[in-house]
């Protein structure tokens, strides 16, 4: 016996059975990071001044305004990654195998741009000093972006799946497959979505 | 019509199966493996209790061998740093390896597909993940005791600023977790996708086994409440591992130097995180075995459940307000006023459900024709056990009573109360119910009766006095038993009974174990009976005994009842099967 | 499905693009905005969470389609979103109704 509602919807539901799924694994993920930023909220309020000054007597104030750009940068590469996950999905709906391929394979590039943004702003801190051991921001920042960077990489590794072996399912059920990149798709968008709430709380609000 | 189109290797049969009810029954032995392995530590911890500093029998030069190589002095006792070690990996091993992934991952995996006439579960291959990375897991736990310092001891709750300055065990024990929560998230998607999806035609909600409704609940609690404790392990990890201070307040000093951390940290932030997750994991540790409670009790009293509507909407209000009340843990950390009213009254609002549950058992039992096998007597006992456990439960949620109780032994025997007789009567009587369906034979009645008869008893004899050491003010997680503080004195000659009667728990074990692998090896009739109970849910009626591989049923069970038709008005026999027209 | 189904989802999604990167102006030029010194931090946190929210509500209607999405999957999120809400929160008020200040 197959297993129902893979593809079709089950009637009194609406859904097909990874739809489900994932948007369970997204309810997860919110009070994951929901986690993270109640341990933001908590020791911001009861610190003294925001960023604290370290051991070292700085805080690292000044080097985060430079960065700004650079994440504003990151912020937009993101969400036009987004724009190209759900093309990539509709590309599928309209049978067109090769703009899938380059909606995704432009959702791999910004993934990897942002990645590679991530890697020069976090070198730079570390170089001056500013490491997670530093004072409580430099804690939560590096903590933060480095758990949103880790689902990324998560990412990174499923949509490059379904850019090469993975791909062979369009040719055998291509529904299943449309969606399957649509489950992608809503796990991309939350990883965006958390960024857009990441950006503000680390760059922006001192 | 089997689909079997070419055999399996043995690989994919019995070791990568994406089968649930193969899956279900690797769960069910890994968990009883590491039940075991949890009870003995606890056996040695009763030693120490008993007969302070004195050397092990049998076992002492394993002990010895153990303490010297994580660098502790002993002369086959158990040494106090090893003390901690086994009390903070007995509370972890049994929550975590051992009850969680039995009733939820061996019983739900294995039923939930049957009860509802589905083919197997809806993400087999994530089934398997999951119960790899639970392995996994379970493997970093175990390979942490051989480390210099030891396995994790800074009790089950793992409370900063001791936790984050503790031995390597300690990040063992965070990577454990992470993989075990994964596997648990892993496990709780899979079996809601399946339940809200996959229910064969004409099983409406209302329709369900109380069984389904309580791992439904207890997999969304598993979802929603796990995540933050995955949060604050990172956390954890992070101020370990580099050097930061999420837990830790600034200046803080260790062994008289301050820590070179980043500072400005908070160890409550760890408690709230924790019990976040810890106070619904209590529920998540006994709603399956109040599921199969139900279960048994309908079969054997030979008449509908009664209150099955207040049962469902008792365990789903349940569930909710199990996230409501996790600062009854935090009494006493010099919470506000505002606060304490708030979590006092939602925990005094959770007994509520929990009373009715349990009142619509023992409201099932008026007028049933009862027949007292093995799983019935389980059951039974199950319900004072559980009354028990609840109960003493009420001046732990009240703060006034909880200055005086609050870390004593009057919360280990309440919290043992509902685990321990509570979740492990439930899942004997789910094993000896469930047990023909598995393997088409029937467990042996009176190694089953002495099993449960004996159990019953030094289940007390260990749980009882902890209430009555509590009270006297005997603090928990003391090396000595308490020896060295003059308000014990009064009540240490309890120790000796209570290590007795955990000693003498194992024995009783015997019989249970000897009749699992006579019944194993006894040869299978040819054609064994599908439905022995007489029993009205799908699993019953409509599988053979064990159920076929892959697809469960030869044809989409169509259902027309409700689940627990029994002794239907009219009806020529006492059980109408939730299938029959 | 055709070419033209898709069409009005196609714009829809450039339209929220274009709207999403307003917001990421917005959000960046009212951080270096002076807020009258007193409330400055309150004020610049509320505009910033506030822009946040309307972004993410932009990426979870559309790009998400939780908008035509199943009335199962609300429950769910708004379950969550409760229980988010405790986890936040909570603890922020505890420490403002400590029974004393260390």
């Amino acid at each position: 016996m197959e297993i129902p509602y893979n593809v079709e919807v089950r009637e009194d539901t609406g859904l097909y059975n990874s739809k489900l799924g994932i948007w369970l694994f997204l309810a997860s993920e919110i009070m994951l990071f929901g986690g993270l930023f109640s341990a933001y909220i908590l020791l911001r309020t009861g610190a003294p001044m925001w960023p604290p000054i370290g051991a070292d007597g700085h805080s690292v104030l000044h080097i985060l305004k430079d960065t700004v750009p650079h994440a504003t940068f990151n912020t937009v590469v993101l969400i036009l990654s987004s724009v190209t996950m759900v093309m990539a999905w509709v590309s599928l709906k309209q049978k067109d195998l090769s703009k899938y391929k380059l909606y995704l394979g432009t959702t791999i590039v910004c993934a990897i741009i942002f990645l590679v943004v991530k890697y020069f702003e976090y070198s730079h801190k570390i170089h001056e000093g500013f490491v997670p051991a530093h004072d409580t921001y430099m804690a939560l920042y590096f903590t933060l972006t480095g758990l949103h960077g880790l689902h990324i990489i998560g990412g990174i590794v499923v949509l490059a799946y379904f850019f090469g072996p993975g791909i062979n399912m369009w040719v055998s059920e291509p529904e299943r497959f449309t969606n399957r990149i649509e489950i992608v798709g809503l796990y991309w968008h939350f990883v965006d979505l958390v960024w857009i709430f990441l950006f503000p709380i680390l760059y922006l609000l001192n | 019509m089997s689909d079997s189109h070419h055999e399996e290797s043995f690989w994919r049969k019995y070791i990568f199966s994406t089968d649930h009810k193969t899956i279900g029954i690797q769960y069910g032995i890994t968990a009883l493996l590491f039940l075991f392995f949890g009870f003995s530590l606890m056996m040695i911890m009763r030693w120490q209790m008993a007969f302070p500093d004195q050397a092990v029998p049998i076992f002492g030069g394993l002990i010895k061998w153990l303490a010297e190589l994580n660098g502790f002095a002993s002369v086959g006792n158990l040494p106090s740093d090893l003390y901690n070690v086994f009390g903070a990996m007995h509370g972890t091993i049994m929550i975590f390896l051992g009850v969680v992934p039995l009733v939820v991952g061996a019983f739900g995996n294995y039923l939930v597909p049957l009860q509802i006439g589905a083919p197997d579960m809806a993400f087999p291959k994530l089934n398997m993940a999951s119960y790899w990375v639970y392995f996994i897991g379970g493997v970093i736990m175990l390979v942490s005791f051989f480390l210099p310092g030891g396995a994790a001891n800074s009790g089950w709750t793992s409370y900063p600023p001791l936790s984050v300055i503790a031995t390597t065990g300690q990040t063992f024990w965070l990577l454990g977790m992470v993989f075990l929560i994964t596997s648990s998230l892993l496990g709780s998607i899979n079996i809601i996708v399946t339940i809200v999806q996959l229910r064969a035609p004409g099983l409406t909600w209302m329709r369900l086994p109380f069984f389904v409704w309580s791992q439904l609940v207890t997999s969304f609690l598993l979802v929603l409440a796990f995540p933050p404790l995955e949060a604050a392990g990172f956390f954890q990890l992070m101020d370990r591992v580099f050097d930061t201070s999420f837990f830790l307040p600034s200046g803080l000093v260790v062994g008289g130097e301050a820590l070179n951390v980043s500072g400005g940290g908070s160890p409550l932030l760890w408690q709230h995180l924790f019990w976040f997750l810890a106070h619904p994991e209590v529920y998540v540790l006994i709603l399956p075995g109040m599921g199969v409670i139900a279960e048994v009790i309908a079969n054997n009293t030979r008449k509908p459940l009664w209150g099955y509507k207040s049962l469902v909407y008792s365990v789903v209000f349940l569930g909710f307000m199990s996230f409501l009340v996790w600062a009854h843990h935090m009494f006493m950390t010099g919470m506000g006023q505002g606060m304490s009213i708030f979590f006092q009254t939602t925990t005094m609002i959770i007994s509520v459900p929990s009373v009715i549950i349990l009142s619509c058992f023992m409201l099932s039992l008026w007028g049933g024709s009862i027949r007292f096998n093995t799983p019935m007597l389980f059951a039974l006992g199950w319900i004072p056990m559980f009354g028990i456990g609840g109960l003493t439960g009420l001046p732990l949620g009240l703060s006034t009573p909880d200055i005086h109780l609050h870390d004593t032994y009057y919360v280990i025997g309440h919290f043992h109360y509902v685990v321990a007789p509570g979740t492990i009567f439930a899942i004997f009587a789910g094993i000896y119910y469930w047990f023909p369906k598995m393997t088409g034979k029937m467990l042996d009645e009176v190694l089953g009766k002495i099993h449960f008869f004996f159990s019953f008893i030094f289940m007390n004899g260990i749980f009882w006095p902890m209430l009555i050491q509590g009270l006297a003010g005997v603090s928990r997680r003391l090396a000595d038993g308490g020896e060295s503080y003059a308000h014990s004195q009064g009540t240490l000659h309890l120790n000796e009974f209570m290590s007795y009667s955990a000693w003498l728990l194992a024995v009783a074990q015997i019989p249970f174990i000897i009749n699992i692998i006579r019944t194993l090896l006894r040869k299978k009739d040819a054609e064994p009976d599908p439905n022995p109970w007489q029993a009205t849910t799908i699993e019953w009626t409509d599988t053979t005994s064990p159920p076929m591989g892959h697809g469960n049923f030869e044809k989409v069970p169509t259902v027309h009842r409700g689940p627990y038709e029994y002794s239907v008005p009219g009806d020529s026999s006492d059980f109408t099967p939730q299938t029959k027209n | 499905m055709s070419r033209n189904d898709m069409t009005h989802h196609i714009s829809n999604y450039r339209k929220i693009f274009v709207y999403l990167l307003i917001g990421t102006v917005l959000t960046v030029t009212a951080s270096y905005l002076e807020f009258n010194v007193q409330n400055s931090i309150a004020g610049a946190v509320f505009v910033g969470l506030t822009i946040a929210t309307v972004k993410g509500y932009l990426v979870a209607a559309n790009f998400m389609h939780l908008n035509s999405e199943k009335k199962i999957i609300h429950w769910i999120l708004l379950l969550t979103v409760f229980f988010l809400g405790l986890l936040l929160f909570i603890p922020l008020l505890w420490d403002l109704n400590l029974m004393s200040h260390y």
